[in-house]
């Protein structure tokens, strides 16, 4: 579903990502851990376009959606080829990132109807079976601003998932978030999960990786160190600076 | 009361609507025209230098830089005495519009850009990610986001060029201004000619404050 070739990333003379190679298949839960700094979100925002990779190649389902050279785009992809490949990907954000301007309702239908064009009812009607789904079907006519942060990730999920995305990318989707607010987004995601979705998670919910991940995936300063099924990342870990990160936070 | 009193009072009460009914009929829609095609004018400008469009990103700073660098007066007169040397002749009416259209669209273009800038990154980010183009995010989630904080810079806007109507009396123009000129004419009162159209612009600009107001309230309960 989604494969990553030696692909570089620098923000000028930092580094942030350097010759990361991953690949992840349809129906796979994949955590991204590893200390802040690591470039875990930027390893995410670069399989959307949120930023761009300095070298290698991004594949989105098949497509090539990204291919660089020292900087320089040597796809000749439209903008509009580019969204569309964007659109087969759903985001959560840290900071939920809702539309303020917009009801949660509205949240959700705007993105199916302006780009997608489908019919208002039609979109109304999905959207509402979604915010069911998250549990807040009693909220749609609030505005973003009144919802908790809780609330609000889950009316993220929910407008992401309005697109019909075929994989969901979360950045840190409980990070801001006060602890008590945690577990009813973990939730959805573990619904999510189970029903079978291509999720790719940069967390620091350990509990949540052991559970739901098929495999893990330890970065650090820009690197993937190691990559493993749960229990072998977390019980065995091979590399020095993998077992130094997990006896810091577990 | 002195016979000079009264005759004072006299000139007052008769040049009174006079000068409203000039402000009324030529002040106000002056400002109204010109302020609306001014934030048009705004709006593309802002719009191309945020978007990035070449070459119209850059036509659009050379503009903003040329009218915020000349007095506005000036500009009127190269429009209005400069222009007709050339072969292009603008009646005063048109060559006000032109002259205050091009002010309110260059001051209010750095608004109206400072306004979409302040709306969060994420906001663009959450578009892009569901496939949104930016044209479609500026129409739906940037600029109703912006509004409210273009609201109280754009009245101010609005208010200034109340006042800087005036400037059309010295292209001839006949606005109220230039009514309490003419009235000033005829009756050698300056001083108090003058201070009752201060008043009666200061009338104007205290019914824009209440809508500033007003409208400050309702964008800030829309939600946003």
């Amino acid at each position: 579903m989604i494969k990553m070739e030696n692909v570089n990333k620098s923000f000028g003379k930092l580094e942030v990502l350097k010759n990361i190679n991953l690949e992840v298949k349809q129906g796979e839960v994949v955590c991204i851990i590893g200390p802040s700094g690591s470039g875990k979100s930027t390893l995410l925002r670069s399989l959307n376009h949120l930023e761009r990779i300095t070298d290698g190649r991004v594949y989105i389902d098949g497509e090539l959606l990204d291919e660089r050279k020292n900087d320089k785009d040597i796809t000749n992809l439209s903008p509009e080829s580019i969204s569309k490949i964007c659109s087969e990907l759903g985001m959560v954000f840290q900071r939920f990132n809702l539309f303020s301007n917009k009801t949660v309702l509205e949240n959700v239908t705007l993105a199916p109807i302006i780009v997608k064009k489908v019919h208002k009812t039609e979109s109304t009607e999905y959207a509402l079976e979604l915010l069911e789904k998250v549990g807040l079907s009693d909220k749609k006519d609030e505005y973003p601003s009144n919802l908790s942060g809780g609330q609000q990730q889950r009316v993220a999920i929910a407008r992401a998932l309005a697109m019909k995305p075929k994989i969901m990318l979360f950045d840190e989707p409980t990070s801001a978030l006060d602890p008590e607010l945690v577990s009813e987004v973990l939730d959805v995601m573990k619904e999510l999960a189970k029903e079978g979705m291509t999720m790719i998670v940069v967390t620091h919910e350990m509990g949540f990786a052991k559970e739901v991940a098929n495999r893990i995936i330890f970065m650090d300063k820009g690197e993937i160190i190691e990559e493993g099924k749960p229990e072998s990342i977390f019980n065995n870990p091979k590399e020095v600076r993998t077992k130094a990160f997990l006896s810091k936070i577990l | 009361m002195s016979d000079n009193t009264v005759r004072i009072a006299g000139i007052l009460v008769d040049s009174f609507f006079p000068l409203l009914k000039a402000g009324l009929l030529y002040t106000v829609p002056l400002t109204i025209i010109s302020f609306v095609l001014g934030l048009f004018v705004a709006f593309i400008t802002a719009t191309v230098r945020i978007l990035d469009i070449k070459p119209f990103a850059k036509i659009a700073e050379f503009y903003v830089w040329i009218i915020r660098g000349t007095p506005l007066l000036v500009q009127l007169f190269i429009i209005f005495y400069g222009l007709p040397s050339l072969g292009i002749t603008i009646d005063a009416f048109i060559s006000a519009i032109i002259g205050f259209t091009l002010s309110v669209g260059a001051y209010s273009s750095e608004i109206i850009r400072a306004a979409i800038l302040s709306v969060s990154k994420g906001q663009w980010e959450a578009a892009h990610a569901l496939g949104i183009s930016k044209k479609q995010a500026l129409i739906h989630i940037i600029v109703p986001q912006a509004i409210k904080f273009a609201i109280p810079p754009l009245s101010n806007s609005f208010i200034s060029l109340v006042k800087d109507t005036s400037l059309a009396a010295s292209i001839t123009y006949t606005e109220m201004f230039r009514v309490a000129q003419q009235i000033t004419a005829r009756t050698y009162e300056p001083l108090w000619m003058y201070t009752e159209v201060a008043v009666i612009y200061l009338m104007f600009c205290t019914v824009l404050n209440i809508l500033q107001t007003k409208m400050e309230i309702l964008f800030e309960r829309s939600g946003n």
